[in-house]
């Protein structure tokens, strides 16, 4: 479980995270909406320890993630998916995979390989593992982001946004494969998700609950179809304000105005 | 008198020991430039009183003349009990005058770094000398090899003032040769070819690293940036 509790983040007299309370058990997906500046980033920066804490407290399964020690074990436990996918650029795509399996984790090279060729295989890139980041479009780097990340065979999955630098067309590539990773939960055992998107519709087909952040306040946080409902999520006008720009076209149609 | 290089042959022996002994002096330098370079450079980055500290040492060893270094080492430290001979005292200089050009260098290699990129190490669990190791020093050197390829042939250069200290290098053996022999032109064209050789196989070996640094960058002649240029959407 991964606990959130009355989290305080300031930058300078900013006040980014005001009280943030959030629990995500294991087997949930997670969405956090919110519009941009709203602290989402800086939230997930806190949870895998990014930023220090100006109040409150993060658990990671009960590791307190503003102790270096905790800390240390508490990213073993989980795995980050980032924007800009920050591949390790003077690395092959393999190597960037299996690094912090090999550091990390001590597990053996040959094991850590194979399994991150099948996860290149599952993700379409099979041909990669020896190509470098700088040689791949930004749809496949995200895609070995992902793949980075599930090689550490993590208990909690945070992504942020990691679509957003994407067009169209990149963006179904990975959001497909991410669908498949959050529909695997309902099996139970496989990576929790906590996940930053703007992709309304698709937050709303994968995740078990959906939360909403608003200047730094979690003002709502309900399952999935009680936050698209007219009497649960919707009742809040900044959410409404926030979908009807979020969400264009068809969506609209089913929010009332 | 014309040009005539069979002059030398007497003194070829004492010319080449000379040009050993520099290549010699240069070759420890460098590593030692090398090593002091990175420390300070990542040291320099830092916030803390040790970053300042790294600053400070980069600011005193640059504004001070190299050959007044080189006597207070050879002519000072005795004053205080601590002898070093004078081909350590070269190895000494260099590494240390080297490693002041080369931390800035270094240091600016490692700010020039991906902020993201080395959060992403951080995240997955490495340790912060892993980190280093593995992350940030190679990639802050594909950018710094080149320049610090410029402050080692200085070094090399630099090394000529050795000879002041009675080391016999090749600059100080071929100024003996010159007025023994009264042929100043042709031991000072044989010590002008020996710094250009000594100077090329320092930028051989340079350019060597740089390929292994950059190989990710060179393949298919495609540059990351031109990736970006052809898919035309990634941010
Ligand atoms: N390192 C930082 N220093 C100062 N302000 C920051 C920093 N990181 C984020 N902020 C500010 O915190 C607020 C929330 O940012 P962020 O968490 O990135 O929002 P979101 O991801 O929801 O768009 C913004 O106003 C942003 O400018
Ligand atoms: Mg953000």
């Amino acid at each position: 479980m991964m606990a959130v509790e009355g989290v305080v983040k300031r930058f300078g007299a900013h006040t980014v995270l005001d009280g943030v309370s959030l629990t995500v058990a294991p087997g949930e997906v997670v969405t956090i909406l919110g519009s941009s500046g709203s602290g989402k980033s800086t939230l997930i920066r806190c949870i895998n320890g990014l930023e220090a804490l100006d109040g409150g407290r993060i658990t990671v399964d009960g590791l307190d993630v503003s102790d270096p020690r905790q800390l240390a074990r508490a990213r073993r436990l989980s795995a980050t998916v980032f924007q800009m996918f920050n591949l390790y650029p003077h690395m092959t795509v393999l190597r960037n995979i299996t690094l912090a399996p090999e550091l990390v984790l001590r597990r053996p090279r040959d094991e850590v390989e194979a399994q991150a060729h099948a996860l290149l295989a599952s993700v379409g890139l099979a041909g990669k593992a020896d190509s470098y980041p700088g040689q791949l479009s930004g749809g496949q780097r995200q895609r070995v982001g992902i793949c980075r990340a599930l090689a550490m065979n993590p208990r909690y999955l945070l992504l942020d946004e990691v679509t957003s630098a994407l067009d169209p067309e990149m963006t179904a590539e990975v959001l497909a494969i991410l669908g498949k990773l959050a529909a695997r939960q309902s099996g139970g055992g496989g990576t929790t998700m906590l996940f930053v998107t703007h992709e309304v519709e698709f937050a709303r087909r994968i995740s078990t609950r959906i939360v909403f952040l608003d200047q730094g306040r979690l003002i709502v946080d309900l399952p999935t179809d009680q936050f698209f409902a007219a009497d649960g999520g919707l009742a809040h006008p900044r959410i409404r304000q926030f979908l009807s720009k979020m969400a264009p076209a068809a969506p609209l149609a089913e929010i009332p105005a | 008198m014309p040009f005539d290089l069979t002059v030398l042959t007497p003194h070829l022996d004492t010319l080449l020991a000379g040009a050993l002994l520099t290549a010699e002096v240069c070759a420890l330098g460098i590593v030692g430039a090398f090593t002091l370079a990175t420390a300070l450079g990542l040291l320099a980055v830092g916030r803390g009183w040790a970053g300042r500290l790294a600053r400070l040492y980069v600011d005193v060893f640059r504004n001070v003349p190299f050959v007044v270094q080189v006597f207070f080492l050879f002519y000072g430290l005795p004053e205080v009990g601590v002898y070093i001979d004078a081909f350590w005292t070269g190895v000494l200089a260099l590494g240390l005058v080297g490693g002041a050009y080369g931390s800035d260098v270094v240091r600016s290699g490692i700010l020039a770094i991906e902020p993201g990129v080395v959060e992403a190490a951080k995240v997955s669990g490495l340790s912060r000398l892993a980190i280093i190791r593995r992350v940030v020093l190679p990639i802050a050197l594909r950018t710094a090899i080149r320049p610090l390829g410029s402050v080692f042939v200085n070094l090399v250069l630099s090394s000529s003032i050795l000879s002041m200290i009675t080391l016999d290098e090749v600059t100080g053996t071929a100024r003996g040769v010159a007025s023994e022999t009264y042929r100043p032109f042709e031991v000072y064209a044989f010590l002008l070819a020996a710094y250009a050789g000594l100077t090329y196989a320092v930028s051989l070996g340079i350019d060597a690293l740089h390929r292994r640094l950059n190989r990710h960058m060179a393949e298919n002649g495609a540059a990351p940036g031109a990736t970006h240029g052809v898919m035309g959407r990634t941010a």
